[in-house]
């Protein structure tokens, strides 16, 4: 099953871009292109802060009104994270392109739909921050992004994270949650039919895959143990992908 | 200033001055203003916001249904100066119409249980595209909405939310929307024993109805959401769906003359939003910074406001906990699990202040 592997990322695939990264986690493909800061038109220019621009392009088609909701859940989102207010007037703008995602064997799926599609939220935040980083964008903190779904089967409640289209089809209640760096909640996006105290498992689960601590040098076999279990470690991942993009970068020296 | 003040009228004396009068500086600086009423520096005036409101009073709503003839139902509600108003008018889909439609897929579930059921007809709603919700900002409600433009990024997202909300929070019963048909005997069919005509004689759906959910902004004082939802709430309560049935010789649904049958609505489900407002406008530090929760911000406190939150909760179930039915959070790192659960407490009362004026 894909929502049990682990995520993979590139960075720079893209060679006229300023900053972009490909990611594929959970059947999702995303790869993202991040140009900035430019000089923003007329209308978006802001005295005191940059602008963000966020567009994402789904797999076929044109963008509807979902994809324009998932745009402003993401500009908000990033603008708090990037240092906005060291370029004023300028543009910082990204660009989503989703190339795969997994399909639903169960419905006819339908080319334009209006529902929000959560599963898809973690894998196009997790390539804006890792585009952002890419192309060296100022931030505040990082941050990493994860869903996941509560689903009733057989009168069992389970946790699943990373559910597929059919879980959340079946799913009582979908959640996705974003952390920053400083271990912060800065995105919740819940839907379905749920209590404060399930909320608060979710949000022990979410924090448990975006905030685990990122192990130690000396600690590090060990502390790999221990995550097979938990689910994949966001920010573990995060930083592996930014090392070893860097050591790659500095062979030459 | 000395020449406006010269301006206002030659009986008074110009008084020339460098301090504005209240308004002038809430519009010219809103920032430090709204600050300034949040924290007074006298503590014996109590905190308020720009509009005389407490950090956490939300503004009174006015619910009037059934004012639109033409509609099967229909809702204005007001908040403040956010005003809104909602058509639903229900249109006969044949499933002739209907790419892929399996008659067979009906039929069973109703022995299934109850849960089976809704989720089979959460299915079907969404599947056949039942309920079509559209939302119109650009009727000169407010100045940052040009007329004649395409929908702007805020009305598509406030549709986006609406329509995810409908089919999530199971509010339309797809039972309501069906138009059966159960075939009548032949007359040569008389002659036959009485248990073949009773498998022959199975209904069968003929027809949907599609409602479409128009909401027109009058005038807009921020918060969209919650007044849009809240006027979809009250127009399908409201909807009246004329009775129809399939005519086999002109193989088409006819409807009757005259009122029908109210809509099956399940639930309350009541929207709650909140901005965060913060101490500092542009400091990129914002340790130790004060916040306030601003409950049913108005325009000017949006636009002052990045982090924001919407709870949908439904307390009409009566005894036991209260269900979330959607929970947005975005723009900042201020409201954290406590601060959210907390909130869930005052998306509650909002509901008890919302169900006392939804008409019965």
């Amino acid at each position: 099953m894909t929502a049990t592997s682990e995520p993979e990322a590139a960075l720079g695939v893209l060679p006229r871009a300023d900053g972009s990264a490909k990611y594929s986690h959970a059947g999702y493909t995303v790869t993202a292109a991040v140009n900035g800061p430019i000089e923003a038109q007329r209308k978006d220019e802001n005295p005191y802060e940059a602008h963000v621009d966020v567009i994402v392009r789904p797999a076929a088609g044109v963008g509807g009104t979902r994809e324009r909701h998932l745009e402003s859940i993401l500009q908000s989102s990033l603008s708090h994270i990037i240092l906005i207010k060291n370029f004023p007037r300028s543009l910082i703008q990204i660009v989503l392109q989703v190339e795969d995602s997994p399909e639903n064997d169960y419905v006819n799926t339908k080319l334009v739909q209006g529902n929000l599609n959560f599963a898809i939220m973690p894998a196009l935040f997790q390539t804006a921050v890792l585009a952002l980083l890419s192309a060296g964008v100022p931030m505040r903190a990082t941050a990493t992004a994860t869903a996941v779904a509560v689903v009733f089967h057989d009168g069992v409640k389970r946790t699943v994270v990373d559910p597929s289209p059919r879980e959340i089809e079946i799913a009582r209640s979908v959640h996705v949650l974003a952390f920053t760096s400083h271990d912060e909640l800065l995105l919740a996006e819940s839907e379905g039919d749920f209590i404060v105290k399930e909320w608060d498992e979710v949000y022990e689960t979410a924090k448990k895959i975006c905030c685990h601590s990122a192990p130690a040098d000396d600690g590090m076999q060990m502390a790999l143990d221990e995550e097979a279990a938990a689910g994949p470690d966001m920010r573990h991942f995060l930083r592996s992908t930014m090392e070893s993009k860097v050591a790659a970068d500095l062979y030459w020296k | 200033m000395a020449t406006i003040s010269s301006a206002v009228g030659e009986d008074q004396p110009p008084q020339p001055s460098l301090t504005f009068t209240r308004p002038v500086f809430a519009k010219l600086s809103p920032h430090p203003y709204l600050l300034h009423t949040l924290s007074p520096s006298d503590p014996s005036v109590p905190s308020s916001r720009t509009n005389g409101r407490k950090p956490q009073e939300a503004r009174k709503i006015q619910i009037n249904t059934s004012s639109l003839s033409q509609a099967h139902g229909s809702a204005l509600v007001r908040t403040g100066d956010t005003t809104v108003i909602c058509g639903v008018r229900g249109e006969i889909l044949p499933v002739s119409s209907i790419p892929q439609f399996r008659a067979d897929q009906h039929k069973n579930y109703n022995y299934d249980g109850e849960d089976k059921r809704i989720e089979q007809g959460k299915k079907e709603l969404l599947e056949y595209d039942l309920l079509v919700p559209n939302i119109e900002l650009a009727t000169g409600c407010a100045p940052q909405f040009l007329p004649g433009v395409p929908p702007t990024t805020l009305a598509q997202t406030v549709s986006t939310r609406v329509y995810s909300l409908l089919h999530s929070a199971g509010i339309v019963d797809v039972e309501g929307l069906r138009v059966w048909y159960t075939p009548a005997k032949r007359d040569e069919d008389k002659m036959e024993e009485d248990d073949r005509e009773e498998e022959e004689l199975e209904p069968e759906v003929k027809g949907y109805w599609v409602l479409y959910i128009d909401l027109l902004f009058v005038s807009f004082d921020g918060n969209p959401f919650d007044a849009a939802w809240t006027a979809v709430m009250a127009a399908l309560r409201d909807t009246k769906l004329p009775n129809a049935r399939w005519d086999p010789d002109r193989e088409m649904v006819v409807c009757e003359k005259g009122e029908g049958k109210r809509l099956d609505v399940r639930g309350l489900p009541v929207a709650c939003s909140a901005a965060v407002f913060l101490e500092k406008e542009h400091a990129e530090d914002r340790e130790g910074d004060r916040h306030w929760i601003l409950l049913d911000p108005d325009r000017q406190e949006e636009g002052l406001c990045k982090e924001v939150i919407t709870a949908v909760v439904d307390c009409s179930g009566g005894q036991g906990e209260t269900k979330i039915r959607s929970l947005e959070k975005q723009g900042g790192t201020v409201l954290g699990r406590e601060l959210i659960r907390g909130f869930v407490g005052v998306a509650e009362e909002r509901w008890k202040e919302v169900a006392a004026e939804m008409p019965q």
